[in-house]
């Protein structure tokens, strides 16, 4: 009994005996490592490590301001001009700055997130370009409805350009599809803005200051032509389904479109389906790859201001003036 | 047929008008707690050099680099960042095999420089950034007490896409990534400035 006491004793000490030295000899073995910067004379000066500056204010203040001459071109181009052409010249503009320049940063959709962080965490810091990003656009669509999704959003014009063999979806189901939006504000501004433990059986989840929106989404991938798989693969999925969809993500899935739909219920001015004197020949309604003319009226919340219908009407042809399928027609009958 | 027009009209011009007094509003609220243009930046009193900033950012070439502090960095010729010490030493004693899989690691012989002994000689380190993939090896090497902890990675945005949401802070199990104002020193240059937990 005592005898195996001694020993435990023993062997303690001895363990702690190797413990002491083999701290010791480290010491010795790190000490070689370890020195002050070595004094040069005059003959060396320290080199300071380069800080490359973020990005200028300038820059963002230039953000803001294409995104401003973006909002107002939109808006004169789909109200006053009516132009397919000048819609599409400016979607491809804000895709070529937005999002291949820019790399689909700073955008009002991610921007939900920031915002509902910033009224909830006061300690959290937000830029001023992004308050302008997230509120000019929403503002814009009081007055002129979804302008911004029209040619502004580099989300919608990836989307837009790639929509080759527009397929109509029915309407019902449209409709029922357009709530996911709502359902994917909810959740990330849920995400974004509180910190819940949430525990259902072996499935939970932690949620606060998590950016949903940006982990999800399926283009900036594209912008900047690398990130997580996932990202890239949704992102594909969305273009090849955009072939044949309209805008898939606008109509049933982006946060941001479904406040801009809200708002743009109750716009001062909208697009409106030849406002003088109409034919009610339905070409428009055809033409509308997003389900957004119903009874030959362009419906406000639904429209995405791409102007598709404008280029189909015989009546805007003529109205415009331009050079189009009208004269073609009245060449034909010329003698 | 004319007055249900009035009447809608009536509540668009309502809502327009509440609507832009909430949007002015929740702006006005926000202008007033902005801060001059936050970006992010690695607290390197918290990063632990764990190789995730290499593989998360959304970038495929990462947007932070190992850089190294020349007012502490030793100069010493058997750099523990540059050598891997448990490589296999040549017939001097210096070890052969090399710490950065990138060899963004670069020295230079500084000062008065000793022929016969080069244990005697200062090596000035910098990293190349165009190699560097912010793996974080050499970092983890120069940490105290080994080395003097003078390498340490850092968002440089020249590369930096500043998303709303850094990639790399969602999976950093330090809670490293952290946003500091403007010019986006490390918290530690810059104190009392850095963002509250």
């Amino acid at each position: 009994m005592l005898n195996s006491r001694f020993q435990f004793i023993r062997s303690r000490r001895l363990w702690l005996l190797i413990l002491v030295f083999a701290t010791l000899a480290s010491g010795v073995l790190f000490a070689q490592y370890q020195r002050k910067p070595p004094a040069f004379g005059g003959t060396y000066s320290f080199p300071t490590p380069a800080h490359p500056e973020p990005r200028s204010a300038l820059v963002h203040v230039l953000d803001v301001l294409m995104l401003v001459a973006g909002l107002a071109l939109g808006a004169w181009l789909i109200l006053k001009r009516r132009s397919r052409n000048g819609v599409m010249m400016l979607s491809i503009g804000a895709l070529a700055y937005f999002g291949f320049y820019r790399k689909g940063c700073v955008c009002p959709i991610g921007a939900i997130q920031n915002v509902t962080l910033s009224l909830v965490d006061r300690h959290y810091t937000i830029s001023l370009g992004v308050i302008a990003f997230f509120f000019l656009p929403l503002a814009a669509a009081l007055l002129c409805g979804r302008v911004f999704c029209g040619g502004v959003c580099p989300i919608g014009a990836a989307q837009d350009l790639v929509l080759l063999w527009p397929k109509k979806v029915p309407r019902k189901l449209d409709q029922a599809l357009g709530w996911m939006a709502y359902t994917y504000l909810g959740l990330a501004v849920l995400f974004a803005g509180w910190g819940l433990h949430l525990k259902i059986g072996a499935w939970q989840i932690q949620t606060g200051r998590r950016f949903l929106i940006c982990e999800w989404d399926p283009f900036i991938g594209l912008f900047r032509v690398s990130g997580p798989f996932h990202m890239l693969a949704i992102g594909a999925a969305f273009i090849l389904a955009g072939m044949f969809i309209g805008r898939p993500y606008c109509r049933w899935l982006c946060p941001y479109g479904g406040l801009l739909s809200i708002l743009s219920r109750f716009s001062w001015k909208n697009v409106q389906i030849t406002p003088d004197k109409e034919l009610d020949c339905g070409l428009c309604a055809e033409a509308c790859p997003y389900g957004a003319i119903h009874n030959f009226r362009a419906d406000r919340a639904s429209c995405l201001a791409c102007a598709r219908c404008y280029e189909f009407c015989p009546r805007a042809l003529e109205l415009r003036g331009g050079p189009g399928r009208r004269d073609d027609l009245v060449q034909v009958k010329l003698p | 047929m004319s007055e249900r027009t009035t009447r809608r009209q009536f509540i668009d011009r309502s809502v327009r008008i509440i609507g832009f007094a909430g949007i002015g509003g929740a702006a006005g609220l926000l202008i007033r707690r902005a801060s001059g243009d936050p970006v992010y930046q690695v607290d390197p009193s918290k990063c632990t050099a764990c190789d995730l900033c290499r593989t998360s950012c959304v970038l495929s070439l990462s947007a932070v680099k190992a850089v190294n502090d020349f007012e502490k960095c030793g100069y010493c010729m058997l750099c523990p960042a540059y050598y891997d010490v448990a490589s296999q030493p040549d017939e001097k004693g210096i070890p052969t095999g090399k710490v950065c899989p990138q060899d963004a690691l670069k020295r230079r012989v500084v000062g008065k420089v000793d022929e016969d002994d080069p244990n005697n000689n200062y090596y000035e380190y910098v990293i190349d950034e165009i190699q560097c993939d912010g793996c974080g090896k050499c970092v983890k090497a120069c940490m105290p007490p080994a080395g003097n902890g003078s390498l340490r990675l850092e968002i440089r945005y020249t590369r930096c896409v500043e998303c709303n949401e850094c990639a790399i802070q969602i999976v950093c199990p330090e809670g490293a990534i952290v946003r500091v104002p403007a010019p986006g020193l490390p918290p530690t240059e810059n104190p009392g400035k850095g963002e509250h937990a």
